[in-house]
């Protein structure tokens, strides 16, 4: 009860932080009725999604300041585990998610195991590659469809129970939910006894080890958590799509866009991946579609991306969210 | 049985022994001082107690049990808290989270943790600096925040790295009382290293002396000051003349 309690508990956020929240939260839930056209609710499909992988990332990357590059292999677990073992059996959404997250917990613990006895750079590195690694895999394995990928076969719509919609609205209002589900989880994780040990180890290290801290244990429950996180959404990836292959759901690309956001709006706080999903998902998707496509300007919208993210990394290290704190005059 | 015992640890860097047969014993309830001239090996000997090193030979009991190797977690969940020499100013906690994060240690209520967190804080004096940050704190607050972490774990045996280095004359003398109340009141076995001879002097009821990674002496303070060889390694003639 305690739990559930300190995951609803936002009191001790400002006012203003609260009621952007409430503001925010009015806008997401009638977002369907405001007329927007499929793309620009695609965006915020794809802008809840990132949010959700960014919360992930945030448990080990931003709390426990571990700079982790490899979620993109956890988005594919979940996402061929709902693929494969629909195509094959026939399972429904419903019970091939949960498995696919049960799965990419338990990879986590035989990846996280030896990888945490690396630190710093090496962890990085460590971590792109067990992630391409498994990228590889997938592209040369017949069974699971190799490079080609999976289609899902499609079903009579609305189909709650495999999760196939027609319009937009429904998987917009699932991955809403999924999205509040891990907010309130954060929320509470951020309290948690494994949420202050993380942020001690971030801090110093040496110090939280002759505090009864066990540090790669603490890391290794803290990678699962996000290993589980962006396995749902890789989950959801697949029954929105319809359609999953090893590079759109297992491409560094991924695992470096999930850990960018979440640091370019602030990593290790509650809104920093929220922020720095709304800020990057459209630029990205905008900015592409608006100068992607002109003859003469293609790569113009990824060199701006990368400069605005290059200003707000230089200008503040603790990313948007840590820009605003600044004005407020909040942390130093 | 004694409550720390140390029985020919040592300690070797490569050619440089920090620790050479290092041996001696500790009773519950002691405030012991250990003191030597710079690269002694006094913090060397703590690590491996405490165990970020482990000793190339010899053994490390705790309460008769063989804690040598053991990792400093375990060794803090068995009841050995300690504190740095060098606090690591960081901005992302406060004092307050930081004494949580000792308290966690024995519970998993986030109330229960931040309720003793500030019973400790209160006890070192520190009430008003919960929501402060380190950096934000002079440097004999910081290591009092050290202290507090550490006592918060709820350690039976407290071994301190130069906790009253960088005090005043008035600040030192609080740190005195504070270490005698702690051993009093809270039943906690004291183990320090000290620079300023006058605290371990005050507050110590044996000292034990290292040079060159050997111990070359231990006995009361009064004793110590007398003793040729420390004299000779470690206070100089003005010292113990004075004396």
């Amino acid at each position: 009860m305690e739990k559930l309690k300190d995951a609803l508990d936002f009191s001790d956020f400002s006012s203003a932080e609260r009621i952007g929240l409430i503001i925010f939260s009015i806008f997401l839930l009638v977002f369907p009725w405001l007329g927007a056209g499929s793309f620009v609710k695609a965006v915020m499909i794809q802008f809840l999604l990132f949010s959700l992988f960014g919360m992930g990332w945030n448990t080990i990357g931003g709390y426990g300041g571990q700079v982790e590059l490899g979620k993109a292999q956890y988005v594919g677990i979940g996402a061929y585990t709902v693929a494969l073992l629909m195509v094959w059996w026939g399972i429904p959404f419903w019970i091939s998610m949960p498995i696919g997250v049960l799965i990419a917990i338990g990879y986590s613990f035989i990846i996280g195991y030896p990888l945490f006895r690396l630190k710093g750079h090496y962890f990085c590195i460590a971590t792109i590659c067990t992630s391409l690694v498994l990228q590889d895999i997938f592209t040369n394995w017949k069974l699971v469809g190799a490079a080609k990928g999976i289609e899902l076969p499609i079903h009579e719509h609305p189909d709650f129970l495999y999760m196939q919609f027609k319009s937009d609205n429904y998987y917009y209002y699932f991955i809403m939910v999924l999205f509040y589900c891990a907010l309130f989880y954060m929320n509470w994780f951020r309290k948690s006894k494994l949420g202050y040990q993380l942020r001690m180890i971030k801090d110093d290290d040496e110090a939280a080890e002759s505090l009864g801290i066990d540090i790669r244990w603490c890391k290794i429950k803290a990678y699962s958590i996000a290993s589980a996180f962006v396995a749902v959404g890789g989950g959801f990836m697949a029954v929105y799509n319809l359609y999953i292959d090893p590079v759109s759901v297992m491409d560094l690309d991924l695992s470096i866009k999930i850990a960018l956001m979440a640091m370019l709006g602030g990593a290790g706080s509650l809104w920093g991946p929220i922020i720095g999903a709304a800020f990057l998902v459209p630029l990205d998707r905008f900015l592409g579609s608006w100068l992607g496509g002109h003859k003469g300007l293609i790569g113009v919208d990824f060199m701006i991306y990368a400069a605005l993210i290059m200003v707000v990394s230089a200008y503040q290290p603790r990313g948007i969210w840590g820009i605003i704190e600044q004005f407020r005059g909040k942390g130093k | 049985m004694a409550f720390l015992e140390i029985k020919d640890v040592i300690k070797d860097f490569g050619g440089l022994v920090a620790n050479s047969n290092v041996s001696f014993q500790i009773e519950e309830g002691e405030i012991i001082g250990l003191i030597g001239p710079n690269g002694a090996g006094k913090t060397t000997l703590f690590n491996c107690i405490v165990g970020y090193y482990s000793p190339d030979s010899g053994k490390v009991l705790y309460k008769g049990n063989n804690i040598t190797g053991l990792k400093p977690f375990q060794t803090n969940q068995a009841g050995i808290g300690r504190t740095f020499q060098i606090m690591k100013v960081t901005t992302g906690m406060t004092v307050v989270e930081n004494v949580m994060v000792g308290a966690f240690c024995r519970t998993d209520s986030r109330h229960q943790a931040r309720e003793e967190a500030f019973e400790i804080l209160r006890f070192l004096g520190m009430e008003g600096m919960g929501e402060q940050y380190i950096n934000e704190l002079p440097i004999a607050m910081q290591r009092k925040v050290g202290m507090a972490r550490a006592l918060a774990t709820k350690p039976q045996l407290l071994m301190l790295d130069e906790v009253a280095s960088g005090l005043n004359h008035t600040e030192t003398d609080e740190m005195v009382v504070l270490l005698k109340r702690l051993n009093t009141e809270k039943n906690i076995t004291l183990f320090l290293i000290e620079h300023i001879m006058e605290m371990v002097m005050a507050v110590s009821q044996r000292v034990i002396v290292l040079d060159g990674g050997i111990k070359i002496a231990e006995g009361l303070p009064q004793d110590i000051v007398k003793n040729e060889n420390v004299i000779k390694a470690y206070l100089g003639e003005k010292y113990a003349k004075s004396h």
